[in-house]
């Protein structure tokens, strides 16, 4: 059925819808579009620094849409996934910074596995507080999304300015670099860790098999599409809420940890860099599907490392791919959903009248 | 006006709903159109006032060929249809709701439209206050309201679809009358669009019968009972018969049970039920019949008294993780006494008072965070807990709180289960669905997703997911909306559980169906239960007057 | 966007060609007569041809491919028009491409995590690397940890830090060596600092100044410093009626410029020390909001000045209450390094350069100078040049003893001059002043 390929294919109709509105702009503005696209695509995969640099900005993004379909399915805007992978980066840092640093004798294989556990636990932590927040608190996991992710900023400023301020003074930039036995092991002098991409793509398979396969994805599902009907039906609603988001929290603060262990090589004041805003937008371009998840993450990663280099060849601004992006977030709630689209008129009128 | 209907033909995906149904209805008659469900008549009314186009057929207004873009379009041209539920703003007043209708209009004329509510009002023996709130009126009140609305905006022909059901016995009398008036005097047309032969027969001038999509005839009133079952299902279909039961060891125990819920109190309640008896529950909507169920499936709590299931009260597991979280404020307390102790005797290894008491916040905080998880992992709510022990509730809103739309027939069937695999085993599901879609009769394959089964396959699906064996069941209107067979189905499913032992509760709209299907019924009014009726000893009449909240 | 200036080039260009093909077209075609000629005749038609010789340099990389091109980053933490800390930088890149025949700049801007979360150094640098640079300045201590992983990845490429002390001889940890290929650079602005200090303390009416610090570390600490012991200076020899003791009051920000969410607000904070008794206000910061709300003041009748910091121009935007500005002129020093890679002659330095005491506004000689406001009236401006040449010939140094740090302990001991170390490593604010250290 055709209406089966549209409805598969359909991410990409507010990409190609944003692009186009884009290179008309760039038109208007006077800049050649191909040679911003051209410099796009070399800042993004054009040579083997720039592919690794690309890969090595996807595997916290990964990571983070990885946990939001956890979230997604089960119901939860989980727009605190920001805030997890910065608990989840202090984590990490605390373990670099408290443990490998005065102990240099402790060797990677054991203080790198113990950095990405605390930094996990520590996201798990923070997204279970807006779990409970909301099941217990009557909070909007939104309101107290947005209220963590703020709190996990300050916190951050707090260590970097005040107990892990370098020696030499306080600037805002961060930490002293972290000993090399706590970073991940990175690929020549990038700054991509490929032990950090296996972790996240297991991650990936890890969690669409528990959605699509196990009891436990069944009952978010089914709690994200009517709460109160699977309470009735036998699915204790506020476990499930805070597993999905602890779930997402650890996976977020995995995030967090490969920031700082190998993105950065220490704690920096905007750790999270926006990373978990763009995820919920990949997922919500995918429609919560793991394979699109993918790779619309691996595009928008190209997108703004790209982004980049367009601003030092070609002058344009850099802010660019934020404009995509800005441009795409509009496409993606105006065309999101394919059914609702097509479908709309006719759900209405069954909505109106469906009495029988 | 005089309405024809030509040829009409409506297609879903395949499914003929309407098959070439051609009617003339003349003015200043009552029309009945009935039918079981799925049998057509909703969707030859939804084209009929503009819902929806048909995929072939026209519709003739005093002779002139006419088509619908929209239901706004049909009542401009004198087609109004009240919906069973009315289409207004629960926020608003009754009069603002009433000028919405005039959109024209760019003040609000509330003064005007008062008047014209009154004046309405007065004329067909309606009592509406115009400054009520919607949500305070009741169904009746406001099918009246809208009722009005449709005639000042020059409906000629008025669709009711189900308009009988939650409202008053009063309430249908003014009803009845009005459509009466209507018709005769004021030359309109009045469809009723019911599944109750008594009210067709008792209002109808003449019946339009439907059967899969096709007319199966009209008939002149008064017809025979008979005459018309014969035409709805082909054949005639005697209600289910009432089994005895012996009344054996008792299920539920409910002593002096006071249960506050968000808009409604119910005191004082005592009964006791026992294994195989059914006890219904009668009232208007909102009466406290709801509260009941639902304070004994445990889903609201009891503010006094006792709920016993099996001599045992059912009530959540609370597990003993609950002091780590408790243990929060006291070891927050216990260290800031101590740095204030400190503050007063120097420094501590370098941590000010402030300091401290980050820490020491921080630290409870996490106690308190982690206990609390553990807390929401370990606990059980009371409702689960009813649930472990063999009580069920079948609530009334399908789609709202029974079913799951979007998920199919068998993942509500492994959501259902009583036991459950970390991987789930869908060849298994998937053969227990199928088994059970084939003894609850339900027209749907296991992938089917409910949202997408009609109205009394949905009823039927929400009892085929309960569990084996049950010891308690608890039914909020089992059987609204469905025809007579269906009811009929459904009441011998529910008649074989109390043969195996069930107790069974449920509330129900229809004074006919608590007569028959009950042991014994207890009548709810504004809150307060009344005592508990033998139901072979009482009658229509008596339970009228206690719903109104007279006792005899 | 398309550089307007590299448009006009460009059809400069295009059309010079047009022109020379054309006269090797005339040339060609006219078989054998005498060449002379031909140019002659061929001067009265085409009357561009007198210009030639001014467009000279245009024509240059077209007509001479044997000019090698010398491509370099410029790095910068603000935008490029910030009238400040960032713009001195971008101006001193143009600098280098007016001085360097076929020199190239490419510019980052704006290389903050706020403004730009996902860009890194790293990426900038290799972005910039694949476009031909071979030397990168990072024009920010912000930069300063990264410039140094980033230059130990990239040994061919020259990196040069500004306001960094890796490669400095006398840095207290002299046992983490810098990579080769990394060279520092500052401007000693101490001295100018205490000059905006001389001028603010000439002018207070309320015997208060203010002072809008950017992030707390050595070099903000040692400029605040060095502004409050200038004004000290003047205000306890030039002024003729004291109207009592100096009141200097930092406040921070937070970091270099404003970013909302992270910083405090610099226009809040202006106005905050302006609400609470200041009436000349230093700044310390890269953007110019100090100079920006001391105008708005004075539109409404106040009497407040105030002094910028960084950029030669920062006067521009409100020159009625601008006292004067102390600047980098960062041109010279990254003329000469560029001069000396492309030469092949660099060696790592750190260079920490002053004033050229006889202009200091000369923009080939000067690395840091002060500029007279216009709101300096002709009096203090008098009082002023005394102080800056007693600077100059070494008669006043404001960091001679005693100088206390804010705790109380002696820093410098009675009559003593500050060494370097001491001075660009000061631990605390001063004595005098109030403001967190920390």
């Amino acid at each position: 059925m055709t209406d089966q390929i549209i409805r598969r294919i359909w991410p990409i109709a507010p990409i190609s819808l944003a692009l186009a509105l884009i290179t008309l702009l760039m038109i208007v503005v006077g800049a050649n579009p191909l040679t911003v696209y051209q410099a796009l695509f070399d800042g993004s995969f054009g040579g083997r620094e720039q592919s690794l640099s690309t890969l090595a900005f996807w595997v916290p993004l990964l990571l983070c849409s990885t946990g939001l379909l956890v979230t997604f399915t089960a119901g939860l805007w989980n727009i605190g996934v920001e805030g997890q992978m910065i608990a989840g980066s202090l984590g990490a840092s605390a373990v670099a910074l408290m443990v490998a640093k005065p102990n240099p004798s402790i060797p990677g294989w054991v203080i790198l596995p113990l950095a990405i556990v605390v930094a996990m636990l520590s996201g798990a932590l923070w997204a279970a507080l807006a779990a409970i927040l909301k099941t217990r608190g009557r909070i909007h996991e939104i309101f107290g999304g947005v209220a963590l992710n703020n709190l996990a900023a300050i916190a951050t400023i707090y260590l970097i300015s005040g107990p892990w301020q370098p020696p030499e003074g306080g600037s805002l930039r961060g930490t002293v670099p972290f000993p090399t036995q706590a970073l991940f092991p990175l690929m020549g002098t990038s700054r991509f860790s490929p032990l950090s991409l296996i972790l996240a793509l297991v991650a990936l398979v890890l969690v669409a098999l528990a959605l699509r396969g196990t009891f436990w994805g069944l009952k978010l599902k089914a709690q994200g599409k009517n709460l109160r009907s699977a309470f009735l039906l036998g699915v204790p609603s506020e476990r499930e809420a805070i597993n999905a988001m602890m779930v997402c929290g650890a996976l977020a603060g995995l995030a967090g940890a490969v920031r700082v262990l190998s993105w950065f090589d220490s704690l920096r004041q905007s750790i999270s860099g926006g990373i978990g805003f763009l995820a919920i937008l990949v997922v919500l371009l995918a429609g919560t599907r793991p394979l699109w998840t993918l790779l619309i993450g691996l595009f928008f990663s190209a997108l703004l490392n790209g982004g980049t280099f367009v601003h030092s060849r070609v002058q344009l601004h850099s802010s660019l791919s934020g404009l995509i992006q800005g441009t795409l977030v509009l496409f993606v709630l105006l065309l999101g959903d394919y059914t609702r689209i097509f479908r709309r008129k006719k759900t209405v009128m069954e909505a109106i009248s469906d009495h029988e | 006006m005089r309405v024809e209907l030509q040829d009409i033909q409506k297609i879903f995906d395949q499914v003929r709903a309407n098959d070439g149904i051609s009617l003339v209805l003349e003015p200043g008659r009552i029309y009945g159109l009935l039918g079981e469900n799925g049998a057509g008549k909703s969707t030859l009314m939804k084209i009929l006032s503009g819902y929806q186009q048909p995929t072939n057929g026209t519709i003739r207004l005093d002779g002139q060929d006419t088509s619908f873009s929209s239901p706004s379009d049909a009542l401009c041209r004198g087609i109004g249809m009240l919906y069973q539920d009315p289409l207004d703003f629960p926020a608003l007043p009754a009069v603002e709701n009433y000028q919405l209708a005039y959109q024209d209009n760019l003040l609000l004329d509330l003064k005007s439209g008062a008047e014209h509510l009154r004046a309405y009002g007065q004329r067909f023996g309606f009592a509406i206050d115009p400054h009520a709130y919607i949500d305070t009126l009741t169904l009746g009140e406001r099918q009246q309201a809208e009722l009005i609305r449709l005639l000042s905006l020059g409906a000629e022909v008025l669709i009711l679809d189900e308009p009988t059901t939650g409202i008053s016995a009063e309430q249908k009398e003014v009803l009845f009358n009005t459509m009466r008036h209507l018709a005769h005097d004021e030359q309109k047309i009045i469809i009723l669009v019911s599944h109750k032969l008594e009210e067709v027969q008792q209002l109808c001038d003449e019946v339009v019968v439907l059967r899969q999509g096709k007319l199966m005839g009209t008939r002149s009133m008064p017809s025979p009972t008979s005459e018309l079952v014969r035409l709805m299902f082909g054949g005639e279909i005697a209600r289910a018969q009432k089994q005895l039961f012996e009344s054996g060891r008792c299920v539920l125990k409910m002593e002096h049970v006071t249960v506050r819920s968000e808009d409604l109190t119910i005191q004082d309640i005592s009964l006791t039920i026992r294994e195989g008896e059914v006890l219904g529950l009668a009232g208007l909507e909102g009466s406290g019949q709801q509260v009941l169920l639902q304070a004994c499936a445990g889903l609201l709590p009891s503010s006094a008294g006792k709920i016993l299931l099996d001599d045992a009260t059912v009530k959540g597991k609370h597990s003993g993780f609950y002091w780590i979280a408790r243990l929060a404020p006291g070891v927050f307390a216990i260290v800031i006494v101590w740095l204030l102790i400190r503050l007063f005797g120097g420094h501590i290894a370098g941590l000010d008072f402030a300091g401290g008491a980050a820490i020491s916040l921080l630290i409870s905080g996490l106690i308190w965070l982690i206990g609390t998880i553990l807390v929401a992992w370990t606990d059980q709510s009371p409702y689960h807990a009813f649930q472990q022990r063999g009580g069920a509730y079948v609530p009334a809103g399908r789609l709202e709180e029974g079913l799951i739309p979007g998920l199919t027939i068998s993942e509500h069937m492994a959501l259902a289960a009583p036991t459950h695999t970390f991987v789930v085993d869908w060849e298994q599901i998937r053969s227990q669905t199928v088994d059970r879609i084939q003894r609850y009769n339900i027209v749907g394959q296991p992938e089917t997703l409910v949202d997408g089964l009609s109205g009394g396959n949905q009823q039927r699906a929400m009892i085929a997911f309960l569990n084996q064996p049950l010891r308690l069941l608890l039914l909020e209107h089992p059987t609204r909306g469905l025809d007579v067979t269906s009811t009929n189905w459904i009441w011998e499913l529910f008649q074989e559980r109390r043969r195996e032992g069930t107790a069974i509760i449920f509330t129900s709209a229809d004074l006919d169906e608590l007569l028959e299907q009950s042991d014994r019924i207890a009548v709810f009014s504004g809150g307060v239960m009344s005592r508990i009726l033998n139901a072979g000893e009482t009658s229509v009449d008596e339970l009228g007057h206690l719903i109104g909240g007279q006792e005899l | 966007m398309f550089n307007k200036h590299k448009a006009v080039l460009l059809m400069l260009a295009l059309t010079l060609m047009l022109l020379l093909s054309a006269c090797q077209q005339a040339a060609t075609a006219t078989t054998e007569p005498v060449p002379t000629e031909d140019v002659v005749i061929s001067i009265p038609t085409t009357p561009p041809v007198i210009e030639e010789p001014t467009e000279a340099p245009t024509e240059e990389p077209t007509a001479e491919p044997t000019v090698e091109p010398f491509i370099f980053g410029m790095v910068l933490v603000g935008p490029k028009n910030d009238h400040g800390w960032s713009q001195a930088h971008y101006e001193a890149g143009q600098y280098i491409e007016e001085n360097i025949p076929g020199a190239k700049m490419i510019v980052f801007e704006s290389l903050n995590s706020a403004d730009k979360p996902e860009a890194t150094l790293e990426g900038v640098v290799s972005d910039m690397v694949s476009q031909g640079a071979t030397l990168i300045f990072t024009t920010s201590d912000e930069f300063e940890e990264d410039t140094t992983t980033v230059a130990a990845n990239r040994p061919d490429i020259i990196f040069i830090n500004a306001s960094g002390d890796d490669t400095w001889d006398q840095r207290p940890n002299l046992a983490v060596k810098p990579p080769a290929n990394l060279g520092n650079v500052m401007g000693r602005m101490e001295d100018m600092k205490a000059i905006a200090g001389c001028a603010a303390a000439l002018t207070t009416e309320t015997g208060s100044i203010g002072y809008l610090g950017p992030l707390i570390n050595d070099e903000t600490r040692r400029l605040t410093a060095s502004a409050y012991l200038g004004a000290r200076y003047c205000y306890d020899n030039y002024r003729e009626e004291t109207p009592g003791e100096l009141k200097f009051e930092v406040s921070w920000i937070g970091f270099w410029f404003n970013i909302p969410g992270f910083t405090l607000d610099p226009t809040e904070v202006a106005n905050q020390l302006f609400d609470g008794g200041t009436d000349v206000l230093i700044s310390g910061i890269d953007t110019t909001e100090a100079l920006d709300v001391a105008g708005q003041r004075a539109e409404k009748e106040e009497a407040v000045l105030a002094i910028p910091y960084d950029y030669e121009g920062a006067c521009d935007k409100a020159p009625e209450v601008c006292l004067g500005v102390p600047f980098f002129n960062w041109g010279p020093s990254y003329l000469k390094i560029a001069q000396s890679i492309k030469d092949g002659t660099w060696e790592q330095s750190f260079e920490w350069l002053g004033p050229d005491w006889a202009d200091m506004t000369n923009p080939d000689t000067s690395h840091v100078g002060w500029v007279n406001g216009p709101a300096l009236t002709d009096d203090v401006k008098a009082t002023l040049d005394t102080f800056i040449s007693g600077l100059a010939d070494g008669s006043i140094n404001v960091w001679t003893g005693p100088i206390n740090l804010q705790d109380g302990t002696e820093y410098i001991a009675d009559g003593v001059e500050a060494p370097d170390p001491l001075i660009w490593y000061l631990p605390q604010l001063l004595e005098g002043m109030t403001g967190s250290s920390k």
